[in-house]
């Protein structure tokens, strides 16, 4: 038998997975990559609490749609930054976009 | 809100209002500036004439209050309050401050400051109305900064001369002294009794509610301000240098009623005074201190109008010295004569300085024949200070002397009679040096003063001559009757004690006589005087050094302490600001290399921070990880 | 049974294959096997009996978001093949970080007592297509979230565009 914890653990390792590549990613497309695997883990959450506690509205799946939609907007905006910084300093490691320092 | 209170309020708005206009729209337009003024003081004037009439008619207590504020219990109220003492004071007031503002159009004529001279005298009428209006210590207390604030800004009215400025830095900071005292009365008598009010305040001092040793104590530190005011023994510093303004400001400010406040302010509260035996002694022996200690230096003095300013400290001993000894209408009744007459001496002084432009007296002489009203006014002025039979000064010396001896008080009743002695020979010392004699090679060009000036002149040497007749003993209008008060009955005489009366006369003659023996006839020579007297001359001539002694107080002592200070302020205080600023540019310094510009580094400090904070919550409440909540 | 083998099936290939994700040096790789993690989690949904949620999941994230990426990889030439460490020095403190994130959600699962909810639930839908319900639901209840989200969509669209496109004066 399948409970609501084993997708909620589940969803937790995925997390951990997308936070350890956030952190740790010099690619910056790689990060963006990253954040793909934390919205899925949050992703599978929100199913799973739909499915388990409230299927008659099935609000997290509606949820899940909306997270998949601003998940889309964020990669596209992300690239296309990305994109253009590569264009003007031909750089992609996020540790040499350090611009912004002291 | 009765007529009678009503037109005490206009008579010390009118003022208010002048320095108002005069401020605000007349100050280019000389004579319209000083028209202003002075028809707000006439018509000041007449109210208080109105009010004086009716109070003789119909004694009584006029009164009003508006509340101002309230401070938890305590109810700040601004009032009037008119009876007899009151009237008399608006009487004197307004009468001086008209002949005095009339006599600066011709004095200040060729001044540039015209305008700005009349809107401070408008301004200072009204503090000085203010206090004699107030109904309660609030605010007497306000209006008595207030007067402060025109005394500074008139001694220091030709501000570019370094004298002037310095004495009026000098008196305000004095009178500081004496204010902080008065204040702390104010306040410790108001903690006590939960009001201001002076009735309310009377009467439960009245009722014995507040303990002997306590009563002293508030009573000495409200006297400080009349100290500081009225300019008595310790803190008279301040009325000589004040004679460097200009003097019509010496004539009402320094001598006929600002430095009167303080005696008005005594008999105002007299009955508060008189609770306490102790304070009452105090006042008595500091007055009579004062009034022989002043009447010495003014002996040797060469400067007219520090003459007059000694003469004045002099008198106000006297007043306080009646006051401090029971005698409340005779301390109040030598005000309001002294306050004519003194004011004459100073404005004919004023008119000497016009004519002569020097203030030393051995640089004058034989003014005699070129100046006759400004010499005869001056006459009657000075035999009214020395005490002649019948003139004011006579009544009001001879009321103080009866009110000294009754009293019991040997020592102070000695200590009057030779202050009057002295006054007569100092008095009629700068009579004769000025007036009569050869003349002195500043006065060849003098000439008689304007009309402006010598009417005034003429109106207060009336007054002078017959302002005393009110005092004489015994007869149906009298002073003494019309503001009678808390007196014992005993202390005040019913008719003239001629014993007394003889007595200071004969003192006062004997000074005069001294006067012209060694200055007119000179069969004594004031020089071979000064090298008999020798080392007294020299203290008296530099005032007793009191000014270098304070001096050197603050220089050895104030200054070791503000020194101390300003180390500690400089190193510890600003020493602790300035590690405060040094920690946070240190700080921040250190703390700009987190600022990495690297995003992951960020992303890794949120995300340790928040699970740190996460673990924190837990250990501190384990339940708090529940997912569901609690049921 | 089967249904729990599935579950660990797809399970592991979703933490393998983001394992691989994170870890492989080459950023190309890294795509592919986020494909293959979206794919397992797309399953995932599918055995929940969220069909459509699945099918966007397959059709938006595969077809659209990783699609995308691969195209900026391959824009971003020179990265392919590169041998370079793919991670930076943060290794350690977020080996740390994440699984202490990890353990800590996974001990609030397991304190928080769910209750009679879930059961009662999973009896009543289990694996019924509720296609219908979320059409209905984004159609009446969410429909105002809906467009804005469409709005959102549309100015993330814009501002990609305008942020990638060549600056014509930087041009001449």
């Amino acid at each position: 038998m399948i409970t609501l914890a084993h997708y909620i653990i589940l969803g937790a390792i995925l997390f951990a997975i997308g936070i350890f590549g956030v952190i740790t990613r010099r690619n910056a497309i790689g990060i963006l990559m990253s954040l793909e695997l934390i919205f899925n883990a949050v992703n599978i959450n929100m199913v799973a609490f739909s499915r388990f506690l409230t299927p008659e509205g099935a609000y997290g799946e509606l949820f899940t749609i909306f997270i998949i939609t601003v998940a889309a907007a964020e990669s596209v905006l992300g690239l296309a930054i990305i994109l253009a910084i590569y264009r003007k300093r031909q750089v992609l490691n996020a540790d040499e976009m350090n611009l912004m320092k002291w | 809100m009765d007529t009678i209170s009503m037109l005490g309020l206009i008579t010390a708005a009118l003022p208010i209002l002048a320095f108002i206009i005069i401020v605000a729209f007349t100050k280019k337009y000389r004579l319209t500036s000083a028209l202003v003024s002075i028809t707000a003081v006439a018509i000041s004037f007449s109210l208080s004439c109105y009010m004086l009439y009716q109070q003789i008619i119909a004694p009584g207590l006029h009164s009003f209050n508006i509340p101002w504020m309230y401070i938890g219990s305590l109810e700040l109220n601004m009032g009037v309050m008119i009876n007899q003492l009151t009237t008399i004071m608006l009487f004197v007031v307004t009468l001086v401050s008209m002949l005095v503002q009339i006599y600066s159009m011709g004095y200040m004529h060729d001044d540039e400051g015209f305008s700005k001279f009349f809107s401070f005298l408008s301004l200072f009428t009204f503090s000085m109305l203010g206090i004699v209006i107030s109904n309660n210590l609030m605010q007497i207390y306000i209006f008595w900064e207030l007067v402060g604030v025109c005394s500074y800004l008139l001694i220091g009215f030709w501000y570019t001369k370094p004298e002037a400025s310095d004495a009026a830095k000098k008196a305000f900071i004095v009178n500081r002294v004496g204010d902080f005292g008065f204040l702390l009365g104010i306040l410790l008598l108001t903690f006590r009794a939960g009001t201001f009010d002076f009735i309310k305040v009377i009467a439960f001092v009245q009722s014995g509610a507040i303990e002997p040793g306590m009563m002293t104590i508030i009573a000495l530190l409200l006297f400080c301000g009349a100290v500081g005011k009225s300019a008595q023994f310790p803190l008279h510093v301040w009325l000589p240098d004040a004679m460097e303004g200009p003097t019509p400001v010496s004539a009402l400010i320094h001598a006929a009623t600002m430095v009167a406040a303080g005696v008005f302010m005594v008999a105002r509260l007299y009955a508060i005074f008189s609770m306490s035996q102790d304070a009452m002694h105090v006042i008595a022996y500091i007055g009579g201190f004062t009034s022989i200690f002043a009447a010495t230096i003014a002996l040797v003095q060469k400067d007219i109008k520090r003459i007059l300013a000694f003469s004045t400290l002099s008198q106000l001993g006297y007043m306080i010295l009646a006051l401090g000894a029971g005698g409340y209408t005779a301390g109040m009744f030598h005000l309001t004569t002294h306050a004519f007459f003194k004011a004459l001496l100073f404005l004919g002084a004023g008119s000497v300085i016009h004519a002569v432009h020097t203030n030393d007296i051995w640089q004058t002489g034989g003014l005699h024949k070129k100046m006759p009203i400004t010499s005869i006014t001056m006459l009657i002025a000075t035999l009214a200070i020395a005490g002649i039979f019948p003139l004011a000064g006579f009544w009001s010396k001879d009321e103080i002397l009866v009110t000294l001896h009754d009293s019991g008080n040997t020592l102070l009743y000695y200590t009057a009679i030779i202050t009057a002695f002295m006054t007569a020979f100092y008095m009629f010392r700068l009579y004769i040096v000025t007036f009569l004699g050869e003349q002195g090679h500043h006065s060849e060009h003098a000439h008689e003063s304007p009309l402006t000036m010598t009417i005034p002149l003429m109106i207060l040497a009336v007054f002078s001559i017959f302002a005393g007749l009110v005092g004489i003993p015994g007869q149906e209008i009298n002073i003494s009757k019309f503001i009678f008060f808390s007196e014992s009955a005993g202390s005040h005489a019913e008719s003239m004690n001629m014993g007394i009366a003889v007595t200071s006369s004969i003192v006062a003659l004997s000074g005069i006589a001294l006067a012209f023996i060694v200055y007119f006839f000179k069969f004594i020579k004031a020089e071979s005087l000064k090298k008999i007297s020798g080392p007294i001359y020299t203290l008296l001539e530099n005032k007793y050094y009191i000014d270098e002694i304070y001096m050197f107080f603050i220089k050895n002592v104030f200054f070791v302490i503000t020194e101390a200070l300003k180390w500690f302020d400089r190193n510890v205080v600003d020493g602790a600001v300035n590690l405060v600023a040094f920690l946070t540019r240190w700080g921040g310094n250190k703390l700009r290399r987190t600022t990495t510009g690297s995003v992951q580094t960020y992303a890794l400090v949120i995300f340790s921070g928040m699970i740190i904070a996460i673990i924190a919550f837990a250990i501190y409440d384990p339940e708090a990880l529940k997912l569901l909540g609690r049921p | 049974m089967v249904e729990l083998i599935l579950f660990y099936a797809f399970a592991g290939v979703i933490i393998f294959s983001a394992m691989l994700m994170v870890l492989s040096r080459n950023i190309f790789h890294s795509a592919l096997f986020l494909a293959v993690t979206l794919l397992g989690v797309a399953a995932l949904f599918a055995m929940m009996g969220s069909f459509f949620i699945a099918g966007i999941q397959v059709l938006l994230y595969i077809g659209a978001v990783v699609v995308l990426t691969i195209f900026v990889i391959n824009l971003t030439k020179q990265v392919i093949g590169q041998d370079a460490p793919q991670v930076n020095e943060h290794v350690i403190p977020a080996i740390i970080t994440s699984l202490l994130a990890a353990c800590l959600i996974i001990l609030a699962v397991l304190k928080t007592d769910w209750g009679t909810r879930i059961a009662q639930s999973v009896a009543q839908t289990e694996l019924t297509d509720n296609t219908a319900l979320i059409g209905r639901q984004l159609l009446t209840n969410f429909v105002i979230p809906f467009e804005v989200v469409s709005v959102l969509l549309l100015a993330a669209l814009i501002g990609a565009i305008a942020i990638v496109s060549r600056d014509k004066e930087a041009e001449k």
